[in-house]
């Protein structure tokens, strides 16, 4: 951290840069030489901050004022009353009271949360999520309150349609639709669902977002109920999540307290309750005809659709069902406006994404942006670039039902339609950066091992495809590939994409097949030359000794097999066919002398 | 007839003075991270060092705990606001790095920035 007094985050976002921010920054920079003070303030640029019609945008902490529409000419004011003097210019200053900022008030970590929006986790890592006067004291459950006192449903579904927010559950129906269909059925009883069956390897934004602020979810479920003329809630989370289940029921039970559940919510005659079923932690069941299935005791499997659960769901009844994300985003839409979430974004995907950034990137951590932000801005400025000077390879997101992109397509922008004409897939929000050093076959079957393991077993496609898959990935990295390999992989994938019952199966050759699409060439190693660039796949691998060895022995004590052999002072030997290849020699070897081939 | 929100006002007030009765307005806030993940890398020692110290004497310091903030591969994290001033964050904390955090930023006011994120 350097030694600063202020901090000043300049927009970054594409209006902004119309709005000239460019000029902007190096205006203040020549300002701040001129006053003698430059080391004492640092420049950032953020992403967009959500304030486009007031830009340029330029906030200064600590202090958290709000200047809009910067021009050249008012730095030099700026400069010297705010930053030298210490009085904010008044004349500049704007007040913008959206939910989502309080987020920058307080952190001052600004390279890391600059190029992030934080809407749905504007609250985690702010406040106590075990108390709900901490909810309450950033404007919670007002956007319920402001529902049951001026809004009709029917105008909450308006509203939610005019956000433009999509499902964040991967497959991005547009949320406002579904209100809707749910809504216009008539039924006696009717449930709205959250599904927090986060079963994605790496993902964890639903965990993260229920034990960091339990209480926003509560309040979307709430107003969705409302919404669509629910009584009756259901957070389906997943019994691993034990901290993220603590801390719902005990948000759960403060809401009661408070009357925002239960009997006649805030004195209005609507009444409304949610409760908590645990999954057992079935992948399937995040298919919602699975959930279903499993909070009624059935055994989690999906069924084929239609009917959609908004028309035929829970127990036969008319069914809304969202994913975390999508409930977090409902508070901030009633109370900031569904025209202003539908500012944020591309033209067909609105608001902001949160991504689980993990794999071989600086800063790994759960990241918010707006649509539109480009994979490199993701990999690069928010997450760090790839650490140890390795080579970029590719990002996977979607998890088990998406693809890997490779260094080509790292300016494709974040929304649904630009990720999958890429090859990829939203998704829930797993981002894993991948480098040089890992190899693509090994990745495409670690994830039909998973969906493998994971697919139910109801339809043949998804059950026996899968499992022939992951027969020919096996023996392609261990070194027994044969030709023909991978178009038998890629007829097989179609096959199974296109005859699966649910998503799960739909989506589970993704991985391989687009691997395939943009790595075909180290399939083709592993089958024809019987080699693993990367140098993972342990079959196609051998350990030798280089003429470096000073015969000091350590690699022979360390070796647990006993394959090396030699005398001391003289130069040892690697025995192939007893060597398991688990590179403790390599590890240990302080002169280089033992190499991968 | 009390509306929905009016009643959600009268909570917010009531909340916000129950969280000011608590030592919110303290010179000092600390937070620390106490996420799954956070607790998994030692948020919970590093949260009993300074309950202890404000046990021990410490005063003019609002503890309290928060969610993940993100930042994965830094925690656990610890969070020292001051009005007015630009918010330190210190990463990878540990038991004997929360104790120094307490003697020389907390009661000295220095920063230590060198673990600072």
């Amino acid at each position: 951290m350097e030694d600063v007094q202020y901090k000043m985050m300049l927009c970054d976002g594409v209006s902004c840069i119309h709005n000239q921010s460019k000029e902007l920054q190096s205006a203040i920079e020549s300002e701040l030489d001129k006053s003698g003070i430059r080391d004492a303030v640092s420049i950032h640029l953020s992403g967009c901050l959500g304030m486009c019609n007031k830009g340029p945008i330029l906030i200064v902490n600590p202090g958290y004022t709000i200047y809009g529409g910067v021009g050249s000419e008012d730095v030099p004011e700026i400069v010297q009353s705010h930053l030298v003097e210490g009085k904010p210019v008044a004349r500049l200053v704007i007040e913008e009271d959206h939910l989502y900022n309080r987020f920058f008030r307080i952190f001052g970590d600004v390279d890391f949360f600059g190029k992030q929006m934080r809407i749905t986790l504007r609250n985690c890592g702010v406040i106590d999520p075990e108390n709900i006067d901490d909810y309450l004291s950033v404007r919670g459950y007002e956007a319920l309150a402001k529902v049951l006192c001026d809004m009709t449903p029917e105008q909450v579904v308006a509203e939610v349609k005019k956000s433009g927010l999509r499902g964040r559950g991967g497959a991005g129906f547009p949320t406002g639709l579904k209100w809707g269909f749910t809504a216009a059925q008539k039924a006696d009883e009717k449930y709205v669902i959250c599904n927090a069956d986060e079963g994605d390897p790496g993902a964890f934004m639903d965990r993260s977002a229920i034990e960091g602020d339990p209480h926003t979810v509560i309040e979307g479920i709430i107003i969705g109920g409302y919404a669509v003329g629910a009584t009756k809630g259901i957070v389906y989370i997943r019994a691993e999540y034990p901290l993220a289940i603590k801390r719902l029921e005990k948000a759960i039970e403060d809401a009661r307290e408070h009357g925002f559940l239960g009997k006649d919510i805030l004195g209005t005659d609507f009444s409304f309750d949610v409760e908590i079923r645990l999954g057992a932690g079935a992948f399937v069941c995040g298919e919602e005809t699975a959930l279903i299935h499993s909070i009624e005791g059935a055994r989690g499997m999906p069924r084929p659709r239609p009917p959609y659960p908004s028309v035929s769901g829970l127990f036969g009844k008319p069914t809304l069902i969202n994913n975390v994300e999508t409930w977090a985003n409902i508070p901030v839409i009633i109370l900031d406006g569904g025209e202003w979430l539908s500012s944020i974004g591309t033209e067909t995907s609105k608001g902001t994404k949160v991504f689980a950034l993990a794999g071989k990137v600086h800063n790994t951590g759960l990241v918010e942006v707006p649509m539109g932000t480009t994979l490199r801005e993701i990999v690069y400025d928010i997450g760090g670039g790839i650490p140890n000077g390795k080579k970029f390879k590719a990002v996977q997101t979607g998890g088990p039902s998406g693809g890997c992109l490779p260094e080509e397509y790292l300016d494709t922008q974040i929304d649904y339609e630009s990720l999958a004409k890429a090859g990829s897939i939203m998704g829930s929000g797993g981002m894993i950066v991948i480098d040089e050093e890992s190899c693509m076959v090994s990745l495409a079957r670690f994830f039909i091992e998973f969906t493998q393991d994971e697919s139910c077993g109801k339809c043949t496609p998804c059950r026996e495809g899968t499992k022939r898959m992951l027969e020919i990935l096996t023996r392609i990295v261990e070194g027994k590939g044969k030709a023909g390999d991978i178009e038998k992989l890629e007829r097989l994938g179609s096959m199974i994409k296109k005859s699966s019952l649910c998503g799960l199966g739909q989506s589970a050759p993704n991985p391989v097949l687009s691997t395939i699409k943009n790595f075909r060439e180290e399939y083709e190693e592993h089958i024809e030359q019987k080699k693993c660039r990367a140098g993972q796949c342990v079959a196609l691998l051998s350990y030798v000794v280089n003429d470096e060895c000073v015969g000091c022995g350590a690699c022979k004590r360390i070796c647990p097999t006993g394959a090396i052999e030699g005398t001391r002072k003289e130069k040892h030997l690697i025995l192939d066919e007893k060597c398991i290849r688990c590179g403790q020699c390599y590890d240990v070897c302080k002169f280089e002398a033992i190499n991968k081939v | 007839m009390v509306t929905p929100l009016e009643i959600i006002r009268k909570k917010r007030a009531e909340a916000v003075n129950r969280i000011v009765s608590k030592g919110y307005l303290s010179t000092i806030r600390v937070y620390v991270g106490m996420a799954t993940c956070e607790i998994a890398a030692g948020s919970k020692e590093v949260m009993e060092v300074f309950r202890q110290a404000i046990a021990n004497g410490l005063t003019d310091v609002y503890l309290s705990q928060k969610g993940c903030a993100g930042r994965c591969n830094l925690e656990p994290t610890v969070e020292v606001i001051e009005e007015g001033k630009i918010p330190v964050k210190y990463g990878r904390v540990t038991p004997e790095k929360a104790r120094e955090i307490v003697e020389r930023h907390l009661k000295k006011g220095e920063v230590i920035t060198e673990w600072a994120i």
